[in-house]
C-alpha cells in the first residue's frame, strides 16, 4: 500500500512539475521521505546501465538511449540530466507500473560522482561505465583523487566495469580486477608525443607515485602510459578508436566501422565511443550503431548554431571550473580554416552555488588561441579582469582582445563590420545571456 | 634573482603555478633578471641560492609522497626561514613542516616538526569556502578559496584573522602560520594573482625596495570585483 502510494505521488508530482517547469529531483525526494527504500520495492530490468565520471555523462547517456532506441529497445532513462539519488528516483517511479515494475528492456542511470554510492546502494548496476576523472568544479568537487574514492565506493563486486582505458586515473577501478571492458583510442593522427596541456594529471602513477611516460598524448592527461616502476599501464581495449580524419569528420571503430562526425572536432569522440561500446555489449550489431550515430547531433543543447546580424557562429558550452572542457572547446575554434573570432564569457562562475573562484582560469590553455585561424578575442563578463590578467600571461598580441564587463556590449561589438565566423565559448551559468543576443538556429 | 618552485609538477592542483609568474613579472618590471628552477621529487636544491620557494597545493596522496621527499631539505628549510628569507607555501602543502599529520584512516605521518602545530584530515570530507580575510601587515583584506579536508591545530604564528568564510579549524577565527617570512596559508590557487597587494608586499621583501607596481590594472580591478561580490554576500 505505501509503494503504490508513494509511485502515485511521485508520479503526480512529475506530472504538475512537468507542467509548471519545475526540475525532476523533487518527486524523488518526496517520495524517498515517503518510503526510504523505494527504489528496493521496485522490481527493476534485468539490465542496469550507469554511467558516471567527470565529463561526457549526459551526452553519453543520451547517445546510448537513441541507439538502443533506435534499434529495438525500450529504454528507461533519466533524460533531464537529475543524477542525483532524488532525480534517478523520480525517474525510476514515473517509468514504473503502479505495481512497481519497470518494465522497460533497459534501465539507464546518468549518476553524479560524488553521490552515486547513494543511489547504487538501492540498485544493483549490472554495466557500469566510468568516462573519466578531470578536474571539475573543484570548489565543490576537492580534486580527482577525492572523486575517485567516493565513485569507488559505489562499485558492487558484481558489476562489469566499461572504463576508459586511455585515463590513467579512471583505468586504477580495473587494476586486478576481473570483469572489465576497455574502451579506448589507438595513436591517432591527432595526437601529440608532448603533453598540450598547462598541467598533467598523468605525471605521476596513480598506484605507486612513481614517474610515468607517454608514448602519446591524445590531450590533457589521456593518452597511453605506462609507469616507470611498478608496471601499471594502459591496457589493451576491447572497444577501440583505430583511425579519426578530423577534415572528413570521421572516425573509425574496431577498424571496420565509420561513424560522420557532427562536430568536426575530438569533443564527442570518447562519448561516441563508450556509447558504441555499451550499445555492443547489450547484443547491437555494430554497423547497425554506426548507422544510428552518423551524423548525430545531440540533443542537449551544448552545441548551437546562432546568428548575430550576418554572421554565423556556434557556442560550444563548456564548463566554467572545468579546463579540459574549455580546452576541447579552443581546440574546435582554432581548427577552423576560415579563421573565426571567439568570445569567451565568464559572468557567474556557477549556476548552482555561489563561488568567486577563478583559479580554474589558470588550468585552461589558452595558448591554444595564439593561432593564425583565430583572428579576435572578445572577452566578456563580470571577471572580464580576471580573464584579462590570464591573457596576458599568454604570448597572444594584446591588440587581438577586446574586453567588455557588459555581455550586451560584447555581442553589439562583434554585430559590427567583421565577417569571420564565431565561436562563443562560455558555461551553462552564461550562456542564456548571450543567447538572448543572437539568433538562435 | 633566483626563484625555486618546488613539487611544481605534484604540487600544482589550482593553477598554483600562475603565483610564479606573478613574481617572475613584477620582478622583471623592476628592474631584475629572473630565472625560476622546478625541481621535483628526486631532485635536489640548493636553498640558499635562492632568493623565493615555492610550493603549492596537492592531492591529500601526493602531499604524503611529497613529505617524503622533502625531510632532506628539513635543515635547510629551518635555516632558510630563520634568515629572513621569503617562502610562500599555499593549499596543504604547509601542513607538512608542522609536528604531524593525521589521514583519514588514522595513520599518522611525522612532519618537518618546523612547527608544533598538527594537522588531521577527515576522511570522505570536503571543506571548501570563499574566504576574505585579513593581515596585520597588509591595509587591505585578502580574498580567495579554500579547498581542503583537514583541519589544523594549535598555529602560534597566526598569519590571518579571518572575516569570512573558513580559517583553521571550527574553532575559526585564524588561517594560516606566519613566522619570520614565511607565510604559509590554505587559500588555494594562484593568490598573488588574485591579491596584487601581497605579491606587492612579497616582492619588496625579496626585492628589498619598492617594486614597479604599473603593470596591475586589471589585477586591481579584478580583485575589487571579487571583494565586492564576496563582501556583499558576507553582509547577507
Amino acid at each position: 500500500m505505501k509503494k503504490l502510494l508513494t509511485i502515485i505521488i511521485c508520479k503526480l508530482l512529475r506530472a504538475v512539475g512537468k507542467l509548471i517547469g519545475k526540475g525532476s529531483s523533487m518527486p524523488g525526494q518526496i517520495a524517498l521521505k515517503l518510503c526510504p527504500d523505494i527504489l528496493n520495492r521496485i522490481e527493476l530490468p534485468e539490465h542496469i546501465i550507469a554511467i558516471t565520471g567527470s565529463n561526457g555523462k549526459t551526452s553519453t547517456v543520451e547517445m546510448i538511449a537513441h541507439i538502443l532506441t533506435e534499434n529495438g529497445k525500450t529504454v528507461a532513462w533519466n533524460r533531464e540530466g537529475s543524477n542525483q539519488i532524488e532525480g534517478v528516483t523520480t525517474m525510476i517511479l514515473s517509468n514504473a507500473t503502479l505495481s512497481g515494475r519497470v518494465k522497460s528492456d533497459i534501465l539507464l542511470i546518468e549518476s553524479d560522482e560524488r553521490y552515486a554510492k547513494k543511489t547504487f546502494s538501492y540498485i544493483k548496476v549490472t554495466d557500469y561505465v566510468i568516462t573519466n576523472l578531470y578536474r571539475d568544479q573543484l570548489t565543490r568537487n576537492g580534486h580527482s583523487e577525492f572523486v575517485f574514492d567516493a565513485i569507488a565506493d559505489s562499485i558492487q563486486p558484481d558489476t562489469r566495469l566499461i572504463l576508459n582505458a586511455d585515463d590513467p586515473l579512471v583505468s586504477v577501478f580495473g587494476h586486478e580486477r576481473d570483469n572489465v571492458v576497455w574502451f579506448g583510442a589507438d595513436e591517432l593522427s591527432t595526437d601529440t608525443k608532448e603533453l598540450s596541456s598547462v598541467y598533467n594529471d598523468g605525471a605521476y602513477c596513480p598506484i605507486c607515485k612513481a614517474p610515468m611516460e607517454y608514448t602519446t598524448h591524445h590531450y590533457n592527461h589521456i593518452g597511453i602510459y605506462s609507469c616507470t616502476k611498478c608496471g601499471y599501464h594502459r591496457q589493451d581495449t576491447d572497444y577501440t578508436v583505430t583511425a579519426v580524419d578530423l577534415n572528413k569528420g570521421e572516425i573509425e571503430i574496431n577498424g571496420r566501422y565509420k561513424i560522420t562526425l557532427a562536430l568536426k572536432s575530438l569533443y564527442n569522440i570518447y562519448n561516441i565511443l563508450a556509447a558504441f561500446t555499451v550499445a555492443s555489449l547489450v547484443g547491437i550489431d555494430g554497423s547497425k550503431t554506426a548507422a544510428s550515430m552518423n551524423d548525430y547531433v545531440l540533443k542537449n543543447g551544448r552545441v548551437i548554431n546562432f546568428r548575430l546580424g550576418s554572421r554565423r557562429g556556434t557556442l560550444l558550452t563548456s564548463k566554467h571550473e572545468n579546463s579540459i572542457s574549455y580546452d576541447h572547446s579552443i581546440r574546435v575554434a582554432r581548427a577552423c580554416e576560415d579563421g573565426a573570432d571567439v568570445l569567451i564569457i565568464v559572468d557567474a562562475v556557477s549556476r548552482k552555488y555561489f563561488t568567486s573562484d577563478v583559479s580554474w582560469l589558470w588550468d585552461i590553455d589558452f595558448e591554444m588561441l595564439d593561432d593564425p585561424n583565430i583572428h579576435e578575442i572578445i572577452l566578456a563578463g563580470a571577471y572580464v579582469n580576471d580573464l584579462a590578467v590570464r591573457f596576458s600571461y599568454t604570448d597572444i598580441p594584446g591588440d587581438k582582445i577586446h574586453l567588455f564587463e557588459d555581455i550586451s556590449e560584447a555581442a553589439g561589438y562583434l554585430n559590427s563590420g567583421r565577417s569571420e565566423y564565431i565561436y562563443a565559448i562560455t558555461c551553462f551559468s552564461d550562456k542564456d545571456k548571450f543567447l538572448s543576443e543572437v539568433e538562435v538556429r | 634573482m633566483k626563484i625555486l618552485h618546488l613539487y611544481h609538477d605534484i604540487m600544482n592542483l589550482y593553477g598554483d603555478y600562475a603565483n610564479i609568474s606573478a613574481l617572475k613579472r613584477i620582478l622583471e618590471h623592476s628592474g631584475e633578471e629572473v630565472t625560476v628552477d622546478r625541481i621535483s621529487l628526486g631532485g635536489s636544491a640548493v636553498f640558499s641560492e635562492y632568493d623565493f620557494i615555492y610550493i603549492g597545493s596537492g592531492t591529500e596522496k601526493n602531499q604524503k609522497t611529497v613529505l617524503k621527499d622533502l625531510e632532506k631539505y628539513k635543515d635547510q628549510l629551518r635555516e632558510y626561514i630563520s634568515a629572513d628569507k621569503p617562502v610562500l607555501m599555499t593549499g596543504n602543502s604547509f601542513e607538512m613542516l608542522g609536528h604531524m599529520i593525521t589521514d583519514g584512516s588514522r595513520v599518522n605521518y611525522e612532519g618537518l616538526d618546523l612547527y608544533d602545530f598538527t594537522t588531521v584530515e577527515e576522511k570522505g570530507k570536503r571543506f571548501t569556502d570563499d574566504i576574505i580575510c585579513k593581515a596585520d601587515f597588509l591595509e587591505q583584506p585578502l580574498v580567495g578559496f579554500i579547498n581542503k579536508s583537514s583541519k589544523v591545530f594549535n598555529i602560534r604564528q597566526r598569519l590571518f584573522t579571518t572575516e569570512f568564510g573558513l580559517g583553521d579549524n571550527d574553532e575559526g577565527g585564524y588561517e594560516g602560520i606566519h613566522d619570520h617570512n614565511f607565510f604559509g596559508t590554505h587559500l588555494t590557487g594562484p593568490i598573488l594573482m588574485k591579491n596584487p597587494h601581497f605579491l606587492i608586499y612579497l616582492a619588496a621583501i625579496i626585492l628589498g625596495r619598492e617594486p614597479d607596481t604599473t603593470h596591475l590594472e586589471y589585477e586591481r580591478r579584478g580583485y575589487k570585483i571579487t571583494l565586492d561580490k564576496l563582501s556583499e554576500r558576507a553582509a547577507k
